[in-house]
């Protein structure tokens, strides 16, 4: 038993201190090195904090380089699998332009007024400048999901800024060094996102779920029942993190769950993405007892905007009344002519009418008067009676041969 | 390969394949994840550090070793130093492995391979959790260390040919 315990020693020691001719350092002293490193690199000094940037510099351009095999086969595979939806996409894309062109004009009317009333209220106006950066590295680790882009501190990015694909939003920076900077997507479990959803106007945090979705959480109980799958998620604000109104994502049932669950279908695919954008914020106070061009320009520019937008608007409507003005007149003359068609019709029904009761009273008076003619008629016998063919003859046949009635 | 020793410096080159595949593959973290399938990753240093310090080959320096980890460290995203130390307890569990045993069996290797990267992936899942507050898929860690052992037996039987190849 001794023994045994002795050898399990001898080999742990030996495993730990031995060093064979070609290794430089013991186990041991690597061990070491590597806690001592994970202690440094949470310590906040400058000198520690330059040693790193610089590493980070040098490893990301290194992975630029060693990745570029990789995501050729990688580019290739994914413009293969677009090859065989390239049509459906293309209709998809068509149909989609077509809605988003005409709700275009009212949302950017939104968007005025929102800056607007927005400057109104924080007493500044913060200038936004989106630029474009590269994607370097993007190798979707299982464990955490963020990219790193080839801008820094050089371009003004600090920790937090927020980036986007378009106009959607993708996650937020987390280290900057100073060519390059990480961004934590909102796909990584440690992305928390405070969010407002639509239309329901409900807050609540968007959590990533590492893969390409996103859940709710921190809500009140039965809140939930209220969601819609068209409901669509936009940051809220809350807390500075992220800017209010971004859009996320919309969402989405999940099938396997019998009671009502929502996740977040985030709009940005993140397996797709090459360059996204990185808004650099510059707030500027607003001297509010300045009266000078510049501050009076630009919420009047604002304004003439939305005033131009609006009487567009009116103009289009105009031309649309007008359109359907043009088609009730000619609607009303058609019915017009349609009425004077059967007055005419009418009329000669009436003179039909007409003409058969005056045959019918012909015929009566005929056959009255060869029943009754010889009383009405005037003769040698019969002084009393009347002219033929004069009205009182007429009458006196009518009244069955009565001369004095 | 009597040609391959006369061209020096491909030799050379060849005889430092598997370190400059370890750097390789830290930089590059491939993990075939565009596949789109659910969770699959394999740890590819783990497979390459394990069985070239198990065979104590002469090319595959501890320092480098060290070295690559902090690079994954960087490239990953993880605290600096997390993965240098689960390399070199890799080291270490080899180098005990390799006092302990007096007639190597590929079995055998291949099982103390998973017990070993289920303890490392372990060591690095709890210091991460605990002490750096990371929120970590566990299923994630645990498919990984799956695929890294199915892996394992294959990139043997490679690494197997490139070493008799050396020798020859």
């Amino acid at each position: 038993m001794a023994s045994s315990r002795d050898d399990f020693i001898i080999a742990i020691r030996s495993a730990f201190l031995k060093k064979s001719t070609q290794q430089k350092f013991s186990l041991l002293t690597l061990v070491f090195l590597s806690l001592f490193t994970i202690l440094l690199s949470n310590l906040d000094f400058r000198i520690i904090k330059i040693l790193k940037m610089s590493i980070n510099e040098i490893v990301y351009r290194s992975s630029f380089i060693v990745s570029i095999p990789e995501n050729f086969l990688m580019n290739t595979f994914i413009k293969i699998s677009d090859y065989t939806t390239f049509y459906n996409d293309y209709k998809n894309n068509k149909d989609e332009l077509n809605k988003l062109r005409s709700s275009n004009t009212s949302s950017e009317i939104i968007q005025y007024e929102n800056k607007e009333l927005k400057e109104l209220i924080n007493d500044y106006a913060s200038s936004s400048n989106k630029i474009l950066a590269k994607i370097i590295v993007d190798h979707e680790s299982p464990f955490l999901k963020s990219i790193i882009i080839n801008k820094g501190s050089k371009d003004n990015l600090k920790i937090g800024t927020n980036v986007y694909d378009q106009s959607y939003l993708v996650g937020r920076v987390i280290e900057v060094n100073y060519k390059t900077a990480r961004v934590l997507l909102l796909t990584d479990l440690n992305s928390n996102v405070p969010v407002t959803i639509a239309p329901q106007n409900i807050q609540a945090i968007i959590t990533g779920k590492g893969n390409n979705s996103g859940q709710i959480k921190y809500i009140k109980d039965g809140l939930s029942d209220e969601f819609t799958d068209q409901s669509i998620a936009y940051t809220s604000g809350t807390g500075a993190i992220f800017k209010s109104g971004i859009p996320i994502g919309k969402l989405k049932k999940m099938e396997d769950q019998t009671n009502k669950k929502f996740d977040v279908e985030f709009y940005t695919d993140f397996s797709q993405l090459k360059y996204v954008f990185a808004e650099v914020i510059t707030q500027t106070e607003i001297d509010n007892s300045n009266t000078d061009n510049n501050n009076v320009n630009n919420p009047m520019e604002a304004k003439l905007k939305i005033l131009e937008d609006e009487i567009k608007i009116i103009e289009e409507s105009n031309i649309k009344f007008k359109d359907e003005n043009e088609l009730l007149k000619t609607e009303i003359n058609n019915l017009n002519n349609k009425i004077n068609g059967y007055k005419n019709e009418i009329s000669k029904k009436n003179l039909t009418i007409n003409q058969f009761n005056i045959d019918k009273n012909e015929l009566d008076f005929l056959k009255l008067n060869l029943e009754f003619g010889h009383k009405c008629r005037r003769t040698f016998f019969n002084n009393k009676g009347f002219k033929v063919g004069t009205s009182k003859y007429k009458k006196c046949v009518m009244n069955n041969g009565r001369i004095n009635e | 390969m009597n040609s391959l020793r006369s061209k020096g410096s491909f030799f050379k080159l060849y005889s430092w394949l598997p370190m400059i595949l370890l750097f390789i593959s830290v930089l590059n973290e491939f993990d075939f994840n565009y596949l789109n399938l659910k969770y699959f990753s394999f740890n590819f240093p783990f497979i390459l550090i394990f069985f070239f310090t198990l065979k104590e080959f002469k090319y595959f320096d501890y320092f480098l070793v060290f070295l690559s980890g902090l690079i994954n460290d960087t490239v990953v995203g993880l605290p600096l130093g997390i993965s240098s130390l689960s390399y070199i307890l890799i080291c270490i569990a080899t180098s005990y492995f390799r006092n302990i045993t007096i007639r190597p069996n590929p079995i055998k290797d291949w099982f103390y391979f998973l017990f070993v990267i289920s303890l490392i992936n372990s060591i690095n899942y709890s210091i991460l959790t605990l002490f750096f507050s990371f929120n970590l898929i566990l299923m994630a860690y645990l498919v990984n260390t799956f695929f890294t052992f199915l892996f394992y037996i294959l990139f043997v039987q490679i690494f197997k040919h490139y070493q008799k190849g050396l020798n020859d």
